[in-house]
């Protein structure tokens, strides 16, 4: 009996019914691709952000390949080859590493070119070629930048360097034949060089070998990195695993990327309230519809068809607009979320998977969505679903007769929504107390306040050994040259300028200077745990403080400074002891000393005593914070502990003649800035030389602040959404569900005008009364918020700013929607006649 | 042969715990024989159209039975009681409901469609020219008057050739002249198919037309004549 159920009937019922309600269906697909939007915007944002962390891993692991095995025969690296774990593996045959000092804590070794190993740890010249010829040698730029090499293919360099074979450190010269970028290999890196030039050096290729190995299953490195050495029976043998597949980043990665992901959840609540409120508008008729084809023989499976093919084409519609828009977004995006990539991180790890999943999840919200007039006629007769009509409330009453007014009509219909519009009410709320406050929190990020901690200059100019916190600055490079900074100087354009020079230089600190240091490190904090604990994982400061407290001696990092530097290292006008004047300090007999950036700790000798510098004496006149933003790089191992002694850029030229130039700082006529930046780029072209504006500053500050808001805004904004939604649904509704009631209204002589304006009398009672909540219970949690939070914010620059723009905003928003939904709706249901209005059940 | 048979029918409506609010149909006994044409007649309220929508199982009852061509209503499932009334039962009624989105020509055949089997052109021509709709067939419902409207229900629970034709108030939303029509042309229609026609009316110049009047009052059977008016 059951086996004739046409289903094909179902779609000709859908399509016509899209013809017959194309602004419902219009206002659906739009709200679905919406939806879909905001799916693929999350699920890509969130994939990103766990590429991202990989990316950093490897760059920070130096090499694509899954595991580096090291110190390998050639037969035990063609046993690791030829494993069952292993998909490739590329090898690399070191004869040495270099052994300059100016490279710091960096690892550079000098092999035999491998264009697998160059290839996997991106290692490959983008300028000139990798060697083909003995002598020759390709360098990284960050290498080249600390040994003072300049960037000319076919010079002579000069590199220091200790063989492999345990031979004594040794210099040899090289023809650079090219060079590369560092994007990998920040702290490990290789030198090429040829087989001729191993042979020439080495007497041969030397016998132990790295291998880098891909798996084909990159999980449990450890485990399976094991496992290929006891199957080969080399245990012994060394090697390291990719951070990118270690489980506890692979979990951090996952656990950041959650955040993104876990938008979906409320995606999916706020698409469905959504589409929801949309589908409700004629849910009644709906109901009132599928009881009909049911009194005619349809099928409760039928019926259920009919509603999955109206999810899956109203999907349809919503999809590829949404896909495409989510993914643009998500383009703008991006680089606000993986910040520091020079191609957008959404087209550089582009994955297909958020589509189909962001699809699937469209479908199941729409679904929902769709599903109310189906699960109300679900268990219903037909009888029953013809005769369904939605609840209205029951109107205020009276207590004594009066005449019937407008005013008093509006009234009662408005207390007959009360039920209907506390969810909207609620939602709107919820969503304009996180949008405030999130906004609040915005504002109160306070950029000159961070502009002033963090750029002292319009442009911090680094030397090309100074450009990177890893990198050990070489007094010997040359990259901002005594002409590059007289041009300067001299441009039109520049307001102030000043350099700083400085020099690492061996002291002593007497008695008094080192008990007053000993004091404040040896000294409990208010934790109870002694300062000098808090550097117990810097094995270099603790030796050096070790070495300070035994025999006084230590090192000083005099920098010479003038102009600008002097300005600014001065401009916090914070004295931990002594004070500043210009006058004396020019004298050259007087430094100022700098211990830690702290304004409280006395962590130099005292202003007053003297110290010794090249043999010269000078008397400190004043003991300040260090000024970190003023002098890029990094020093020695050895001075990891230090005193920085300020000193008149003249005396510092007198004590250390022909000294590079490591920072220079530069303020503009800021209307000036884009010529500026123009001559800036041509004289510093080449030279390795790098720049920060204060607008890279700006950058990263506004691009924090969007990073913190980001997430909450978005939920907010969504919410919001569905919150004005809701109020222009109540207000259709309002109009809609009382599609008999006005017919009979105007049947006992009430013009269409007065029922308008009955409508926007109730539209106005209806705003009017939320508001009356609104913006109470929003500004006052909107403060008590934002003084919690300003206690409790780690951030420091921070000022307080309390704002309601949201509320403002939202509120013309909603007066428009009383105005225009019910005259809209109330032209849509008086097309029909009274009579056949009157007819309805 | 009795096409239909009703057992001490109840519905009430209301509180199951408590005593019941509305008892619209209180222990109805009928039977009605096929081919005939019975007309069912009370007050409003009196349990007419339940009882329709009982025999047509569009209502379930709170107790007895319903039986139609030999299938006991209570026995069948939700997804069996809409084949039931898409094959067995035409249903004709009082506001027509016809689906607005569909043609004359898609709304007549619907029920078929749902089906999914093939109509019988002979009759769909024979009906649709009997009842005048030949020249609408491409319109759409709302652009109808009310006795084409009803036509078109008529046309629609014909085409099936159900076993009974169960018809609520057909003319309720008509005038005298449409009425007169629509009445004439139901039981001209039943006559040449040999439908069994249930028509509720409380148009005594409609009941005066069946073969049988039965009248109801309170949910209950007050004057069931077994012999022709």
């Amino acid at each position: 009996m059951l086996k004739n159920n046409n289903l094909k009937i179902c779609r000709r019922l859908i399509m016509r019914d899209i013809k017959f309600h194309r602004v419902q269906y219009i206002l659906l697909s739009v709200s679905v691709a919406l939806v879909c939007m905001l799916y693929t915007i999350s699920l890509c944002l969130g994939n990103l952000t766990y590429d991202g962390f990989m990316y950093s891993y490897k760059i920070m692991y130096g090499s694509e390949s899954h595991i580096l095995f090291y110190d390998l025969t050639s037969s035990q690296a063609a046993g690791i080859k030829n494993h069952r774990s292993v998909k490739n593996a590329v090898s690399l045959s070191a004869i040495g590493v270099l052994s300059d000092e100016m490279l710091g804590n960096r690892s550079v070794k000098l092999a035999v070119v491998s264009p697998g190993w160059a290839k996997e740890t991106d290692a490959v010249p983008m300028q000139g070629r990798m060697p083909e010829k003995q002598n020759e040698i390709a360098l990284d730029e960050l290498t080249m930048n600390s040994l003072a090499i300049p960037r000319e293919p076919g010079a002579e360099v000069s590199l220091r360097w200790t063989p492999a074979d345990g031979g004594g450190e040794r210099m040899d010269t090289f023809i650079l034949c090219g060079f590369w970028e560092n994007r990998m290999g920040l702290t490990e890196t290789c030198a090429w060089v040829t087989e001729e030039t191993a042979q020439a050096f080495c007497g041969g290729t030397p016998e132990k070998l790295a291998l880098g190995v891909t798996l084909y299953r990159p999980a449990g490195l450890e485990k399976q990195g094991a496992e290929i050495l006891s199957d080969l029976g080399i245990q012994d043998i060394p090697f390291t695993t990719s951070l990118a597949f270690n489980d506890a980043r692979q979990e951090h990665a996952g656990i950041t990327a959650m955040r993104f992901y876990r938008m979906n959840l409320i995606v999916m609540l706020c698409g469905i309230l959504m589409l929801y409120h949309i589908v409700r508008l004629s849910a009644a008729q709906d109901v009132r519809f599928y009881g009909r084809i049911k009194s005619l023989g349809m099928t409760p499976r039928q019926l259920r068809v009919l509603w999955v093919e109206r999810a899956s084409l109203l999907s349809l519609f919503g999809v590829l607009p949404g896909w495409l828009s989510g993914f643009l977004l998500c383009a703008v995006l991006a680089p606000h979320v993986v910040v520091g990539m020079e191609e957008n991180p959404a087209l550089c790890f582009f994955r297909l998977s958020p589509f189909p999943v962001s699809g699937i999840l469209t479908f199941l919200t729409t679904g929902i969505a769709c599903s109310l007039p189906m699960r109300t006629v679900t268990g219903k007769t037909p009888v029953e679903a013809m005769k369904f009509v939605e609840k209205e409330g029951a109107g205020s009453r009276r207590g004594r007769r009066r005449r019937t007014s407008l005013f008093l009509m509006a009234l009662s219909g408005l207390s007959r929504q009360r039920g209907r519009s506390l969810p909207g009410t609620l939602s709107l709320l919820l969503a304009l107390c996180i949008l405030c406050c999130i906004w609040m929190q915005g504002a109160s990020y306070d950029q000159e306040k961070y502009l002033e901690g963090m750029a002292l200059f319009d442009y911090l100019i680094a030397d090309a050994s100074a450009e990177a916190s890893i990198q050990r600055y070489n007094p010997k490079s040359r990259s901002i040259t005594e002409e590059i900074y007289e041009a300067l100087a001299s441009h039109p354009a520049v307001t102030g300028i000043g350099a700083v020079r400085t020099m690492e230089v061996p002291m002593y600190a007497d008695e008094k200077g080192r008990a007053q240091i000993l004091a404040t490190f040896e000294e409990a904090d208010e934790n109870g745990t002694a300062r000098k604990e808090y550097m117990a994982d810097n094995p270099d400061w603790m030796a050096g403080y070790e070495k300070m407290r035994k025999d006084g001696e230590y090192i000083g990092i005099v920098a010479g400074v003038g102009g600008l530097t002097l300005e600014k290292a001065m401009a916090r006008n914070i004295f931990i002891e002594g004070s500043f004047s210009a006058e004396l300090f020019g004298t050259g007999k007087y430094v100022i000393a700098a211990g830690s950036s702290s304004p409280v700790l006395k962590t130099t000798p005292p202003a007053g005593s003297r110290v010794v510098i090249e043999g010269r004496e000078f008397e400190i006149m004043a003991s300040v914070p260090y000024e970190e933003s003023m002098i890029s790089g990094a020093d020695s191992r050895e001075a990891e502990f230090n005193v920085t002694y300020y000193m008149p850029e003249e005396v510092f030229e007198e004590l250390f003649p022909d000294h590079g130039i490591r920072n220079v700082g530069i303020n503009i006529d800021q209307n000036s800035q884009k010529e500026f930046e123009q001559f800036l780029d041509s004289q510093l072209q080449g030279t390795g030389a790098s720049v920060v504006s204060v607008s890279d500053y700006q950058w990263v500050f506004r691009n924090s602040v969007f990073h913190n808001c980001m997430i909450p805004l978005f939920v907010g904004s969504v919410m919001l959404m569905i919150g004005i939604l809701n109020f222009g649904n109540v207000l259709a509704r309002g109009v809609l569900v009382r599609k008999k009631e006005f017919a009979v209204y105007e049947s006992l002589g009430m013009t269409k005008r007065q029922i308008r304006r009955l409508l926007l009398l109730e539209g106005a009672l209806y705003l009017g009364s939320m508001l009356l909540i609104l913006i109470p219970a929003t500004a006052v949690i909107t403060w008590l918020w934002g003084r919690w939070w300003l206690a409790n914010t780690n951030t420091w620059c921070v000022t307080w700013h309390y704002s309601l723009m949201p509320l403002w905003i939202s509120i013309p928003i909603l007066a428009a929607l009383v105005l225009l939904v019910p005259l809209y709706f109330l032209n849509v249901v008086t097309r029909e006649s009274v009579t056949e209005r009157m007819r309805v059940i | 042969m009795d096409i239909i048979t009703v057992h001490n029918l109840k519905k009430y409506y209301g509180d199951r715990g408590k005593e019941p609010v509305v008892k619209a149909l209180d222990g109805v006994n009928l039977a009605i024989e096929q081919g005939r044409f019975t007309a069912i007649t009370g007050a409003s309220g009196s349990g007419k159209t339940t009882l329709l929508n009982m025999m047509g199982g569009l209502d379930v009852p709170t107790g007895g039975e319903v039986i139609v061509d030999g299938v006991n209503l209570s026995s069948l499932r939700e997804e069996e009681l809409a084949v039931f009334r898409r094959k067995k039962v035409g249903i004709i009624f009082q506001n027509y409901n016809l689906v607005p989105t569909l043609t004359v020509e898609e709304n007549i055949l619907f029920p078929l469609d749902l089906d999914g089997s093939a109509p019988d052109m002979r009759i769909f021509r024979e009906i649709t020219e009997l009842l005048g709709l030949t020249d609408q067939m491409e319109r759409c419902p709302d652009m109808l008057s009310g006795g084409q409207k009803q036509r078109v229900a008529i046309a629609r629970a014909l085409v099936t050739k159900p076993a009974v034709i169960l018809a609520d108030e057909p003319t309720g939303n008509l005038d005298s002249r449409n009425s007169q029509n629509v009445a004439g042309l139901l039981k001209m229609t039943t006559e040449m198919y040999h439908h069994t026609l249930v028509m509720v009316t409380h148009n005594p110049e409609l009941a005066q037309m069946a073969d049988r009047v039965v009248r109801m009052q309170d949910g209950r059977i007050v004057e069931s004549p077994d012999t022709p008016c």
